[in-house]
């Protein structure tokens, strides 16, 4: 019976001999440098001004708006924590981090892990998939490896390509970073706003948060294309759903969330964790245990399908 | 001897429709067995099941006495086939195809992964990525990652498909030493008879996912020959043969005395027709064909 890891390093050879794969990999790069060099190109005035005068101005909004006292408590909540915060620089003469600076870009550039989501979709879309429709899988499944095992190396082969990916969005974000805005603010601390105070904590560990965070979604959207694909054997379906899916899930259950209390069950009103942290919750009264639990239930749902089909499928490709 | 492969009562139902039915047969080590039947006949069912790739709806594939349903990756370590085409990842190089399927069973060593690429004639090729092969390389290809983990039981399944004459020589030769000289149990599938007559020592014949019969290739060659006698004076010759061969006489025409018998009956025959005084010019066997065997105990069609 073969190793499991032998099995892994079967599935990223046939990930990484091909070329589709490498593309993928110059795109994010590409992205990254030039989200870098459009930043620069567009940020040249707002560096010069004074932060302090902004900020004041800007806090003299979030009062008027608050004494309105119209609006629902989360986002009054949220306004509250943004003036804790600017009050908090102030008084302790620490600059708003800038997008055109080291740490700036560097959390800016966290939103393409959209795409790193959209490279792993197809991926995993391919994984199962392309076995049947190369035929290949009748070779594949007749070796001393249950199904299961097999079926395992794939799904963990994917993540695997999706954690490496966030490395290298990670390292190459703080190179290009670097060399585009230098490394000016590179001490500057962050603010976090925790029981109704405002703490200093590290940068980079606010950036991993973020990382991690936004990694939730992948994750998901990953099994879920996953399963489509082991499900109907055909990648193209896989990735059309997911990502269309992807696009306009949030949106369709923030439609639904005005109107229904149910919307709170469905799986896109849980996947942005980041809503607990620096936003509001589509159904009022949610809370980030109550969204790991509905991830989990669907994660084990998913991959039980998954998992129960390929086991028992006969194999006719 | 114990069979490497026995196939008990074998089933498969797909949807409301039986595929297979009632399938038994054991397959030894040291022989070529062919799965003879028209397309559609569920040869390649078979197979999926043999390999586990299909469920098995009822009844039991044992691999040198090892159920496939029961224990599937202790029954197919010993198995190597090829279903159907021989599809391999053309963007990898025949190595590393090879290397990945090395990786799945214990024990195979780079040094057996070579020897199985000169064995198959690939060493110019190897490292040139599939989708530059024909046909043929493809063939041999396939025939390696069968072989890789030294197998008991090799399975084909319609391995002449597309070879030109030549290809098809060379697979059956390469068959038949496989099984004669490394004592393999090879099966392979077709839907010509005249493939089998030349790479088997048995077939099963299947019609319509039941087992027709199985035949043994040496059998049925041997079994009642047509023999013409040139034979002077013709009169005598005949009542003599029905003396001692009653049944054997078919017809008297120009050319001679057409008889039917076994092959081992036709000395005896001479002897007799010598011995009486009756001169005989000459002895010619038409060996009856085994198509016609064949199509005698089909019915006489569907075979292409
Ligand atoms: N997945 C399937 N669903 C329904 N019928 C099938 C399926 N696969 C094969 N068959 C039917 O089973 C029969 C046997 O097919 P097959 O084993 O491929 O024949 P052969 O290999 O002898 O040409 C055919 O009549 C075919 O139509
Ligand atoms: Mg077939």
């Amino acid at each position: 019976m073969p190793s499991f890891i032998s099995l892994i390093q079967n599935e990223n050879m046939k990930i990484y001999r091909r070329m589709s794969t490498w593309v993928m990999i110059g795109l994010l790069a590409l992205a990254t440098i030039a989200g870098a060099l459009m930043i620069k190109g567009t940020h040249k005035e707002e560096a010069t001004g004074d932060w302090k005068k902004q900020i004041i101005a800007e806090n003299q909004t979030l009062k008027a708006q608050l004494s309105e006292g119209n609006m629902p408590k989360a986002y009054n909540k949220q306004l509250e924590k943004q003036l804790r915060i600017n009050e908090y620089r102030l008084e302790h003469e620490l600059k708003p981090i800038a997008s055109n600076s080291f740490w700036g870009f560097v959390v800016e550039s966290s939103n393409l892990i959209e795409f790193i989501t959209l490279f792993t979709i197809v991926i995993a879309a391919g994984s199962v998939a392309n076995e049947f429709s190369w035929g290949t899988i009748k070779l594949l499944l007749i070796r001393p490896a249950s199904r299961s095992k097999i079926l395992l190396s794939k799904y963990a082969a994917t993540i695997l390509f999706a954690v490496c990916m966030l490395l290298f969005l990670l390292i190459s974000s703080f190179i290009v970073s670097a060399v585009v805005f230098g490394v000016e603010n590179v001490r500057d601390p962050y603010l976090a706003y925790q029981d109704g105070r405002v703490v200093e904590t590290s940068m980079i560990l606010h950036v991993l948060s973020v990382y991690g965070l936004n990694s939730v979604n992948l994750v998901m959207m990953v099994t879920f294309a996953f399963m489509i694909s082991t499900v109907f054997r055909n990648s193209s379906f896989a990735i059309g759903l997911a990502i269309f899916l992807m696009f306009t899930g949030s949106q369709i259950t923030m439609l639904l969330a005005a109107k229904f209390e149910w919307a709170k069950y469905s799986l896109f009103a849980n996947t942005n964790l980041m809503q607990y942290i620096d936003g509001i919750p589509p159904v009022e009264g949610m809370t980030m245990s109550f969204s790991i639990m509905m991830l989990l239930v669907y994660f084990a749902a998913f991959n039980s399908l998954t998992w129960l089909i390929f086991k028992k499928r006969d194999i006719a490709a | 001897m114990k069979p490497v492969l026995q196939i008990k009562n074998l089933r498969k139902d797909i949807g409301k429709k039986t595929i297979i039915h009632d399938l038994s047969l054991d397959v030894f080590a040291g022989e070529v067995f062919g799965f003879l039947g028209p397309n559609g006949a569920g040869k390649t069912t078979t197979i999926r099941m043999i390999v586990g790739l299909m469920g098995i709806t009822s009844g039991e594939v044992l691999i040198n006495g090892i159920s496939i349903k029961k224990d599937f990756a202790k029954a197919i370590q010993h198995v190597g086939a090829i279903v159907e085409n021989p599809e391999m990842y053309k963007f990898l190089t025949g190595y590393q195809n090879l290397l990945h399927y090395a990786r799945m069973v214990k024990g195979v060593t780079k040094e057996r992964i070579n020897e199985v690429v000169e064995l198959v004639g690939l060493e110019k090729r190897i490292h040139d990525k599939v989708k530059t092969y024909s046909l043929g390389m493809r063939q041999r290809l396939g025939l390696a990652q069968a072989l890789l983990h030294k197998p008991s039981l090799l399975i084909l399944d319609e391995p002449t498909n597309g070879l030109d004459p030549a290809g098809i020589r060379e697979i059956r030769d390469y068959l038949r030493k496989l099984a004669k000289q490394e004592g393999l149990a090879v099966i392979v599938s077709s839907h010509l008879l005249s493939e089998m007559e030349m790479m088997c020592d048995r077939f099963a014949i299947i019609q319509h996912g039941r087992l027709v019969g199985i035949e043994s290739v040496q059998d049925l060659v041997n079994s009642s020959q047509k023999v013409l006698l040139n034979v002077n004076p013709v009169e005598e010759a005949v009542s003599i043969i029905r003396q001692i061969y009653s049944n054997a006489l078919r017809q008297v025409t120009k050319q001679g005395i057409e008889i039917s018998v076994e092959r081992e009956q036709i000395p005896a025959i001479n002897a007799a027709l010598v011995s009486k005084g009756v001169k005989v010019y000459g002895i010619q066997t038409v060996a009856k064909s085994l198509e016609e065997r064949f199509l005698e105990m089909t019915g006489g069609n569907e075979i292409a």
